[in-house]
């Protein structure tokens, strides 16, 4: 964990155990529908938001539908090791039925273009993701992380509420894919994200910001927004990995 | 019955106009030029993270190519008004889309039109509403 980071952590740590017990009531209301924006106008971002993206945090810009292309990775220092890595990445492998239905972790599948849905409660908080039917708890009060919890893709997330700002911070993400496309995070990437309302309550807007000097030298950050869509749900994903058999048969006829 | 295919190298596409699951489009597929093929549905999947339609299409040399093409989710399909009949084996499709990096008779979907002229579907895919 670089420096910065860990004094990030420990501030929003702090800030929680200063502030003054809030009821439900004090604090947005996240709950619903949530669609991602897939808006490039950066004029709608929050500055309040951003100011509090670490100024040497990389902001990459492919949240929503954008993606990299092969090589590029938006301005993040890669450690050699994870440049190696992604040099000698096979976009192939992700296409095998072995792994087409692998979810990626959080940390790619944040800034997916999905919609999810919140529902909010003052001790959890539970955001249901379309992409790939996951699921991910975010605990409110107070709990560490528990000895011996298990690495996964979603990873263990705990909250507090920042003002108006819902801070997440999460750990326990298991390797994954950060930009889908070679580089990829160990186990010990570190997230925080902030979620923040519109003042009209319309949009969702939140910054990610992820370390994992193993393979990044510059942490790394996201802003991504969603549109409010009340009345939907999430459709079931259940992937279906015979879609690499299709993908097999291409010029096989 | 009139089956055929085309290249046309189109402008630079915005990258947001393209929904993209689990692997990555960028790396699949060329966003910066435009396919349009035109032929006869021989299977058409629908299964999360891609459908899937098979078509047969008949190139200028009047040999028969066997074309697969990728769509977006059907969770997105079924928002644009999509559903699982929306082709059957036997239709005449046109599909307009984004060519397959590698050369193959690949291709992601950007919209279809059936025999008809109508597009399949509320929406072609650069419009952004997921």
């Amino acid at each position: 964990m670089t420096t910065r980071f860990l004094i990030a952590l420990v501030a929003h740590v702090s800030a929680l155990l200063l502030s003054a017990p809030a009821t439900a009531q004090d604090h947005p209301d996240l709950s619903g529908f949530w669609g991602p924006d897939f808006v490039t106008d950066t004029a709608i971002r929050l500055p309040q938001l951003l100011a509090q993206v670490p100024p040497d945090a990389v902001l990459i810009e492919d949240s929503g539908a954008a993606e990299f292309p092969r090589g590029e990775f938006g301005g993040l220092v890669l450690t050699p090791e994870a440049a190696e890595h992604a040099a000698n990445w096979d976009a192939a492998q992700d296409m095998t039925i072995q792994r087409v239905c692998l979810p990626p972790s959080i940390v790619y599948a944040v800034q997916g273009p999905f919609p999810f849905e919140v529902f909010q409660t003052p001790e959890l908080i539970v955001f249901q993701y379309e992409y790939f039917d996951q699921t991910r708890l975010i605990f409110m009060d107070g709990r560490a992380v528990p000895e011996n919890q298990p690495y996964s893709k979603m990873g263990f997330s705990t909250g507090h509420w920042d003002g108006p700002e819902l801070v997440v911070e999460t750990s326990n993400i298991a390797a994954s894919t950060i930009t889908n496309n070679g580089l990829d995070h160990t186990d010990d990437v570190r997230m925080i994200e902030r979620y923040r309302l519109s003042e009209d309550g319309t949009r969702l807007h939140a910054t990610q910001w992820f370390s994992d000097p193993a393979v990044i030298v510059t942490d790394g950050a996201r802003y991504i927004s969603w549109t409010a869509r009340p009345g939907e749900h999430v459709f079931p994903y259940e992937c279906d990995p015979s879609f690499a058999l299709e993908y097999a048969q291409i010029g096989a006829e | 019955m009139r089956l055929s295919f085309a290249f046309a190298a189109a402008g630079m596409l915005a990258l947001s106009a393209v929904a993209a699951a689990h692997h990555s489009f960028a790396v699949f597929f060329d966003e910066t030029r435009d396919v349009r093929i035109e032929g006869v549905v021989t299977s058409f999947r629908f299964t999360n993270p891609h459908a899937t339609i098979a078509l047969d299409v008949r190139g200028a040399d009047g040999a028969v190519q066997h074309w697969r093409v990728e769509t977006n989710a059907p969770v997105v399909l079924q928002r644009r008004g999509w559903r699982r009949d929306s082709l059957r084996a036997g239709d005449v499709v046109r599909i307009d889309g984004w060519p397959s990096r590698d050369g193959r008779l690949y291709m992601r979907m950007r919209s279809a039109t059936g025999a008809d002229g109508r597009a399949i579907g509320s929406a072609p895919f650069q419009t952004n509403d997921n």
